[in-house]
């Protein structure tokens, strides 16, 4: 298989006091390379679980995540951390920038973790902060922005290392309809540019306009799989 | 990299981080203050003891009891040649007798304490009786502390009766002069102590060249008819009373560290409480735990070793100038402790290293250990900021 995720038969329960919540029932779906879809759903339905656990943060109760081929519940802590750090970029519903970096720093940030230099990646860093259009408020604190400008920020610097896959959840929830389109049109951008696949979760109506594929949760069951067909509706 | 991360972020939080900085130092400077006054305290009184009556030691008539006034008369015998023959700055020899005086035609019993007018062993301000002659003439000069005095309302200048017995028990009587007020430090050489020239005494009381002790420099050796007490058993009492005292500072100095280390500890924890975010995210980034934990020990340290050359900073001015000006117990004055200048800071160097060892520990443990904890449970729980609640 080529694919860049498999999910086989996940399940994933919560002990919650002294009673377990199913929170996934043996889902199974595979993802390929350079895709752009979205899990949606109603609140509670699973989206963010389901995201975590490809992101390597949560482990399944049951079943396993792969990473191209790579079992992710055979990595240890460290190696986790290495997989994150190598291939996967995140996009949080509240930025998660890190509050005393000015954007330039907080885009720097993944691949000075990965061990280059500055002056080897400030070309690179640049360039990110210009595809993103905040060339103007490089020097700013994420305080200093606005919503959608926080968002751009997460958005170059879960791309600038190059990584094969963005996590996204909720990337629009907090934005206005004008940013949230801006946002989505930048992903959409991006994603035929760097050839990164995105998976978002969202319960937001605007993103099924952008998205190739739409994964349906309800009560951690997968209810349904759609993707656009040459002409460009659902089936 | 780790490093710089963690000295951006450090340096970055202003105002909380002064706060922070600020408040561990002054614990550690107050902890190390309290502790220092007390040994200030306990050295300022040995030193008194020691300067104004105890000296290197006391060869004492065998028997004699400073607390038994009664038995004093009979506790006293001549001189040994080998402790008159040594020099003025070596020993001071004094007869101590029972007397009383009538202030205002009321009875004040006294420890007349007759001592050599030419030693300068101990430190006593006793120069107002160097003039007078060896022999006793019909008035006795005496030299009064400015406690005494107060208490048998007499002033330099006045004459009252002293009544005294002498070596065969017969009363005598005689008018006595306050030639002069003096200061004394040490509160016990000053109550109820009247000092007469030596001479006068042993001619007042037909004891010719007899002593009740001879305070001296150092231990001379065994000497026939004399028991020598060092230091430590002069000042027992005052040790002890001290050392009560200093469990009590010791008490405080553990409740005080205490209290600081709860202080650095809340201000840690809510640091990382509010940083669980940050934690998840930076794990989600591809850092591993051991870089996340080693960051933030790596904050805390720095916020701690600020913090200790703040403290070193303003600590070593503060003490200047306290040591400058001293602690004025004057207030104290009317209890038994010897001291009666303003009390001055001696500072202990294992205490303060303790001190800092102490609290840059608990710094460097608490940004460490919650830290430790979360990194360890799963990051969704910190990147939802329920890790630690
Ligand atoms: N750590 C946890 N402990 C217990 N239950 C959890 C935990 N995380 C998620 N759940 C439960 O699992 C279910 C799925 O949660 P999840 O966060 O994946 O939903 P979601 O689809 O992302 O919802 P939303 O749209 O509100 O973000 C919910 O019922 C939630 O209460
Ligand atoms: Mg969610």
């Amino acid at each position: 298989m080529n694919n860049i995720v498999s999910i086989d038969k996940v399940a994933k329960v919560f002990r919650v006091g002294d009673e377990d919540f199913t929170a996934l029932h043996e889902i199974s779906l595979d993802i390929e390379p350079g895709a752009f879809m979205s899990f949606v759903g109603p609140s509670g339905s699973g989206k963010t679980t389901l995201l975590n656990l490809i992101g390597g943060l949560d482990q399944p109760t049951s079943g396993s995540v792969f990473f191209k081929n790579v079992k992710l519940g055979e990595l240890n802590r460290t190696a986790l951390a290495e997989y994150r750090r190598k291939n996967l970029g995140f996009i949080f519903q509240t930025y998660n920038l890190l509050p005393v970096y000015s954007v330039y720093e907080n885009i720097l940030f993944p691949l000075l973790l990965d061990g280059n230099k500055e002056s080897a990646v400030r070309r690179s860093v640049l360039d990110m902060v210009d595809s993103v259009g905040l060339s103007d408020q490089i020097k700013k604190r994420p305080s200093q922005l606005s919503g959608g400008q926080c968002q751009r920020v997460a958005i170059a610097r879960a791309l600038v290392k190059k990584p094969e896959l963005i996590l996204a959840d909720e990337p629009t929830a907090n934005l206005d309809a004008e940013n949230s389109f801006q946002i989505l049109e930048l992903m959409r951008e991006l994603n035929k540019q760097f050839k990164a696949a995105f998976i978002f979760s969202t319960h937001d109506e605007k993103v099924t306009k952008y998205v190739n594929r739409e994964v349906g949760l309800e009560d951690g069951r997968v209810c349904w799989d759609k993707r656009r067909n040459g002409s460009g509706s659902f089936e | 990299m780790i490093f710089n991360i963690a000295w951006k972020n450090f340096s970055r939080q202003g105002i909380r981080a002064v706060l922070n900085v600020m408040v561990t130092a002054l614990a550690m400077i107050a902890v190390v203050f309290n502790i220092s006054l007390y040994n200030g305290f306990q050295a300022q009184t040995t030193r008194n003891m020691i300067r104004t009556d105890v000296a290197g030691g006391h060869y004492r008539v065998p028997g004699f009891d400073i607390l038994s006034p009664t038995e004093w008369e009979d506790v006293t015998r001549k001189i040994p040649e080998s402790l008159d023959d040594l020099p003025n700055a070596e020993r001071a020899s004094a007869l101590v007798q029972q007397g009383q005086l009538f202030p205002n035609r009321r009875l004040y019993p006294v420890q007349l304490r007759g001592i050599d007018v030419h030693q300068t062993l101990l430190d006593l301000p006793l120069d107002g009786l160097k003039s007078y002659g060896e022999r006793v003439e019909d008035i006795i000069p005496a030299v009064l502390g400015v406690k005494m005095a107060q208490k048998a309302h007499l002033k330099q200048g006045d004459t009252t009766v002293l009544k005294w017995r002498d070596r065969h028990g017969v009363v005598d009587a005689r008018d006595l002069l306050v030639v002069d007020v003096v200061t004394m430090v040490n509160s016990r050489v000053d109550e109820g102590v009247l000092w007469l020239r030596l001479d006068h005494l042993q001619d007042m009381t037909q004891r010719q060249n007899e002593i009740s002790w001879v305070a001296v420099k150092e231990f001379q050796g065994p000497v026939q008819g004399m028991e020598f007490q060092e230091v430590d058993e002069l000042i027992a009492d005052i040790l002890n009373l001290i050392e009560n005292d200093r469990k009590y500072a010791q008490v405080f100095w553990v409740i005080l560290i205490f209290l600081a280390g709860i202080g650095v500890f809340n201000t840690q924890i809510l640091n990382v409480f509010k940083r669980q975010k940050e934690i998840g995210t930076l794990m989600a980034l591809g850092m591993t735990s051991a870089q996340v934990v080693g960051l933030f020990t790596l904050e805390g340290s720095m916020a701690a070793l600020l913090s200790v050359f703040v403290a070193l900073l303003l600590g070593t001015a503060l003490f200047a100038w306290f040591q400058s000006v001293g602690l004025d117990i004057s207030h104290l004055a009317e209890s038994t402790i010897p001291v009666h200048e303003n009390i001055l800071l001696d500072i202990h160097s294992g205490e303060v290293v303790s001190t800092i060892v102490i609290i840059v520990s608990v710094m460097v443990l608490v940004s460490w250990l919650p830290v430790r904890k979360i990194t360890r449970l799963d990051p969704t729980l910190a990147l939802r900021g329920r890790a630690i609640t």
